[in-house]
């Protein structure tokens, strides 16, 4: 039986189909897990060596790692949420009862709403070991530059997708924050100083051409601003995070490696 | 029952703000060099201490109202992540100035000696990590339903209105900052302020691996800024800010009605009328003038100031470029904690209030 | 140890090769340059712009409001809903007050009991005259252009018009109803 058995894992992985896809075969030689790093991919990401520092979860934390996968779940996520939802005002709520009630399996939303919070603090805890490891210290300087603007579109990423059940509690926290923007200086209707911006008795910014306005696409929080957050929560952002993570991750392989001293 | 009631009484009393951001900003640094703290025994009593209270105050109705509110229990997962992380962190850095004192490499630095391949070491790892992860994901969603509340009404706002819970730290600075300040000018001095760390920093040790001794100043600025002024003030406005935007203790019920009296005053209001005793002059610059004289030297002339005396180690060290943009950064974030005591001690509301052009600060 | 020529030139003469010289490639690179990035902002500003839309599908923001003397003395909050607007009258004249907190834009609620305006979000407070006197509201809250219509004698009110306080614009004649 047991020979059997190894017959046929062994016509398996030693027939054409097979070979096509695995050139390599199990790594267990160290031959074999040089190749199986460099011939993959997603797995070429890492070097084929790296050093026992940045192995140990008691210095690295996996907290980038887990980021990155969070990332990858919630665009997963994202995507089949997509297939149900539509960012009208006239839709949105029901859209999202009917995620919760209709659809079957219905936790998508849930993946992606606790998934979302999680990616936020696993993203600061991720600075936090980088900042109490010193790791930001040359030559990792510019990486921790991108590192920073990858927290800032987490958040964005984050807040945009805040908007979208259109509930009470979506449409008030998106006033009170796009409201700040009013408050920009100058460019804001609200800001310091804007008021001092006028042709003899004509105002220059306007509650329909100041900073909110732009972000809202509207004078208040509406259909405008819905639509918006909608294709900057699903495209936008998620596209200028994806190549800044790409080159995030270049970066820290360029610039020593993952964790430990340079 | 009696005991019981006073200790929440003392502890609604003591988590007012004011208390509250003096206990964090005092305890920080006590903390921080009280070595008993960063072993495993300390961690263990300290988790014991955390986990304790907050399991034992789930037996509270009013505190059990708010911390089971679905979009409040990440925070409550923050705590406990965040402070673990924490004592890690400083376990580990007090484990490595340790052997560093001894003469011998930081753990990291005696592990990143030997390479392994990434085959299988680091992508198992990973996987492990992902799997763990993953099942964290889906047991907490299948428990826990995400919040979804009435549609959307833009007539009536709900009480206590909340930004999403990330940006709380900064929906607490709107109590003492006005909009443009709290809502625009912080935040990207916050983001420009992260990203010149590594370019005001040029310590050249604790590169890599975890040290307390060697960064002492460096740590203990980034914790101030990280743990208290953004985690802490969080967890204040997810649990202690009811309707209103009033301060609840962690035990109080969120009654609507509660009464704060606001009666908050200008500086040129104190100095004209309560100092000098004569009515508020009407031109603006005249009017604000010593707040925009107190605003001027704070951002201005303190760095030079502290160039010469209290930072001179520190001119001395860095050069000026470094020095003077690290030192305004760090006072742009002790701008925080210095308006808020002003407002609790002396009810200030504007240090400067020019409404013409909607310029307070 | 220096082996270079003696007769090679420090630098090379400036010599036309087919009519081209230092200074007019130089020449020829400013312009392109400049044009390049002239192109680009032009480019940006068009998308910048491209996000202010012309027309708005936003409700009207002029509305009739009734005849006067359907208003009692104090709130009125019939339009609230439907507008965002309260209509007050007080002695001598009517205003129109906008329901949105000047902190950041919540909907205050009128509390006739303690006679005041009262934000809910960050607890703003309002005079029935609009001027703030608690909270973090840094100004009054803004009047809407108010008028009597001269058709039919109902009152016309326009919120894309605002009369603000700080700015001393409340005594305007668009900005409240004188009553007899």
């Amino acid at each position: 039986m047991a020979s059997r058995w190894r017959d046929l894992q062994q016509s398996i992985v030693s027939s054409q189909f097979w070979k096509s896809i695995f050139r390599v075969g199990i790594p267990n030689t160290n031959r074999k897990r040089v190749l199986a790093m460099l011939g993959n991919v997603v797995l070429h990401l890492h070097p084929v060596k790296t050093r026992k520092s940045g192995v140990k979860m008691r210095y690295t934390w996996c907290a980038g790692g887990v980021t990155f996968f969070l990332f990858l779940v919630l665009t997963f996520t994202g995507l089949l949420l997509m297939f149900y939802y539509r960012p009208t005002v006239e839709y949105a709520f029901v859209d999202i009862l009917d995620l919760r009630e209709q659809v079957p399996f219905g936790i998508m939303r849930e993946v992606h709403r606790w998934g979302a919070h999680a990616m936020v603090i696993s993203v600061w805890i991720h600075m936090f070991r980088v900042f109490m490891t010193g790791s930001y210290k040359p030559p990792r300087e510019f990486n921790w530059v991108i590192g920073v603007i990858l927290l800032v579109l987490t958040l964005l990423l984050s807040f945009t997708g805040y908007l979208l059940p259109w509930d009470q509690l979506a449409i008030w926290a998106i006033t009170v924050g796009s409201n700040m923007a009013s408050a920009t200086p100058l460019l804001g209707i609200q800001g310091p100083g804007t008021s001092l911006l006028k042709i003899g008795d004509i105002q220059l910014v306007t509650s329909t051409n100041d900073a909110r306005f732009g972000l809202l696409g509207g004078r208040f929080v509406g259909a405008g601003a819905l639509l918006r957050f909608y294709v900057l929560h699903c495209v936008g952002i998620p596209l200028i995070a994806a190549f800044l993570m790409a080159v995030h991750f270049w970066r820290v392989r360029k610039d020593g490696g993952i964790s430990g001293p340079v | 029952m009696a005991l019981i009631e006073f200790v929440k009484n003392a502890i609604d009393f003591l988590s007012a703000p004011q208390y509250l951001v003096t206990g964090a900003l005092i305890g920080l640094v006590l903390a921080i060099h009280w070595r008993p703290i960063w072993t495993p025994k300390g961690g263990a009593v300290l988790f014991a201490l955390l986990a304790g209270g907050i399991g034992l105050s789930y037996l509270d109705p009013n505190f059990n109202k708010v911390a089971t509110l679905p979009d409040n229990v990440p925070i409550v997962g923050m705590i406990f992540l965040v402070g673990f992380f924490f004592w890690f962190s400083m376990t580990q850095a007090y484990a490595n100035d340790r052997r560093i004192a001894e003469g011998r490499p930081p753990f990291e630095g005696e592990d990143s000696a030997q390479k392994v391949f990434s085959w299988p070491d680091l992508v198992y790892v990973e996987l492990i990590c992902l799997v763990i992860v993953m099942a964290v994901m889906i047991v907490w969603s299948i428990y826990l339903k995400a919040p979804l509340e009435e549609p959307a009404n833009p007539t009536d706002s709900p009480n206590p209105a909340k930004a999403p819970w990330y940006f709380l730290g900064l929906q607490e600075m709107l109590v003492y900052f006005d909009p443009w300040l709290a809502g625009v000018a912080f935040p990207s001095i916050i983001i420009v302020g992260l990203m010149a760390i590594p370019y005001i920093d040029t310590n050249p040790k604790g590169n890599g691996y975890f040290t307390f001794r060697e960064r002492r100043w460096e740590i203990t600025i980034f914790l101030t800024g990280f743990l208290v002024l953004w985690c802490m003030l969080i967890v204040l406005g997810t649990f202690l800010r009811g309707p209103n935007w009033n301060f609840f203790g962690p035990y109080e019920f969120w009654d609507v009605n509660k009464l704060v009296p606001l009666n908050n005053i200008n500086l040129s209001e104190i100095i004209w009328i309560k100092v000098l005793k004569r009515s508020l002059p009407n031109f603006w610059l005249i009017r604000e003038m010593f707040g925009l004289a107190v605003v001027g030297f704070y951002v201005a002339a303190l760095p030079l100031v502290f160039s010469k005396t209290l930072l001179r180690r520190f001119y001395e060290k860095m050069d000026p470029v470094r020095y003077f943009i690290g030192v305004s950064l760090a006072l742009m974030m002790l701008a925080l904690p210095i308006k808020m005591y002003l407002r609790w001690i002396f009810n200030l509301k504007y240090i400067v209030a020019i409404p013409e052009f909607a310029f307070n600060i | 140890m220096s082996t270079a020529p003696e007769t090679l030139p420090s630098s090379p003469p400036d010599v036309a090769l087919d009519g081209v010289t230092r200074r007019s490639t130089l020449k020829w690179m400013v312009l392109a340059w400049t044009g390049f990035a002239a192109a680009t902002g032009a480019g940006l500003t068009a998308t910048v712009r491209f996000l202010f839309p012309n027309v708005l599908f936003e409700p009207p923001t002029r509305f009739k409001a009734g005849d006067p003397s359907s208003y009692a003395l104090g709130v009125d909050e019939r339009w609230k809903e439907k507008y965002g607007i309260w209509i007050v009258r007080d002695t001598n004249s009517i205003y129109a007050l906008v329901a949105v907190c000047v902190h950041l834009g919540c909907t205050p609620n009128w509390l006739q009991a303690q006679n005041k305006f009262k934000c809910p979000c960050h607890g703003s407070g309002y005079y029935v005259s609009g001027i703030n006197f608690e909270g973090p509201a840094p100004r009054p809250l803004e009047r809407a252009q108010i008028e009597v219509s001269g058709e039919d004698g109902q009152i016309i009110v326009d919120k894309a018009f605002r009369y603000l306080y700080e700015r001393g614009q409340w005594s305007d004649p668009k900005a409240f109803v004188k009553m007899a």
